[in-house]
């Protein structure tokens, strides 16, 4: 009897716990800012940023081998055509390196140089150039006919630095020319006054 | 007698029905990013201040013509023909009607737009333009030859001096190269 009396005391108090576990149960408070959501954002905008900001024509690296001239032009840079690249020591075309260019006044008398001429020094075409661009043409061909524009004629992107002598500077264009290369954008920096 | 709990049970109860504190390790699991987060907000912040402000801008033209004369598309007869040639002692000025004179005033002999003071004049130039345009208003093309040495960013000052006159009116807005002699 008096065992009986004790179990009822047991499941009456397991009762009572149970309740009052249940009465003082709460959900889970949050005491903090779950950054993870902004974090994740911060991080796709940095990242789009810098690849946005690498990716553009407007980050034209200079340094000392390439400084862009400067010009009151305000036409928008374009975008699509074979980027020829002509720095005080190479040209490129995209990020092919195709001359070591003499020094600049080797560069104002003979241009390249003869070793690269197809006709000696007074010749305007500059031989490695011209195959380079040959191969750039033929795929520019299939580029422009897959967007539906004129392939007869492709265009070239022309960053110079702006201590590019006259001689050498019309030999690129000659050879661009002779590569049926028959558009040229010449990139500039933007400024507000002529010359400066 | 037995319905009712004791005192112990009841402080026992009242202590077990507490909502247990979670430890420091047990509280979500997440990493304390606030210091990445720092660097994150940092690196985007010197990343937005630093953009280069300097803007780029293309010219358009086209290969260089021979030594003799360009191509022409437009305007076969009574054209201008402008050719700027780019000197060591300014810009002579050469047109369909022959060489002109220093000064810009017609017809001549001599350096059309002499260096003052040692340096190009592009004003001048703007201005000599500016008095050709006016007199063949349909003509929009140019060409530049220069000595070999001549560099880069003078040829596209002469671009900016002939594209458009002191108050912006496009002028000599197609402008290409020849190849010197």
């Amino acid at each position: 009897m008096a065992e009986a009396g004790q179990s009822t005391a047991i499941i009456r108090y397991k009762a009572e716990l149970r309740k009052a576990i249940r009465r003082n149960a709460h959900d889970p408070e949050v005491n903090f800012l779950n950054i993870t959501a902004m974090l994740d954002i911060m991080t796709i905008i940095l990242v789009f940023l810098l690849k946005s900001l690498g990716e553009s024509s407007n980050a034209i690296p200079q340094s000392d081998d390439l400084r862009l001239p400067t010009s009151v032009a305000k036409t928008d840079p374009h975008q699509e055509g074979v980027t020829l690249t002509i720095s005080k020591s190479q040209i490129l075309v995209g990020d092919q390196k195709i001359i070591t260019l003499p020094g600049r006044e080797s560069q104002a008398q003979t241009g390249v140089g003869a070793q690269h001429k197809r006709g000696g020094p007074n010749d305007l075409y500059i031989v490695p150039l011209g195959n380079v661009l040959q191969t750039a043409r033929r795929t520019d061909v299939s580029v422009r006919r897959a967007k539906g524009l004129d392939p007869s004629t492709s265009e070239a992107i022309i960053i110079a630095d702006r201590g590019t002598p006259y001689r050498l500077f019309i030999e690129v264009l000659f050879t661009l020319g002779q590569s049926e290369f028959g558009k040229y954008h010449l990139m500039v920096m933007q400024s507000k006054t002529l010359g400066g | 007698m037995s319905d009712q709990l004791s005192v112990a049970q009841r402080g026992k109860i009242r202590r077990l029905s507490q909502p247990r504190e979670l430890a420091p390790d047990e509280e979500g699991g997440e990493l304390n990013i606030v210091p990445f987060l720092d660097i994150i907000v940092n690196i985007l912040i010197f990343v937005l201040a630093t953009v280069a402000v300097t803007f780029t801008s293309s010219i358009e033209t086209t290969p260089p013509s021979g030594k003799s004369a360009g191509v022409r598309s437009q305007i076969q007869s009574e054209a201008l023909n402008l050719t700027v040639f780019i000197v060591n002692d300014g810009f002579s000025l050469k047109a369909s009607g022959g060489n002109i004179a220093p000064g810009c005033t017609g017809p001549g002999p001599g350096i059309a737009i002499p260096m003052n003071n040692g340096k190009y004049d592009y004003a001048a130039l703007t201005t000599c333009a500016a008095k050709l345009k006016e007199k063949f208003e349909d003509e929009d093309q140019a060409y530049i030859t220069a000595n070999p040495g001549t560099e880069y960013q003078i040829l596209i000052n002469v671009i900016d001096a002939l594209r458009r006159n002191a108050s912006g009116v496009p002028m000599f807005e197609n402008v290409n190269f020849k190849v010197p002699r």
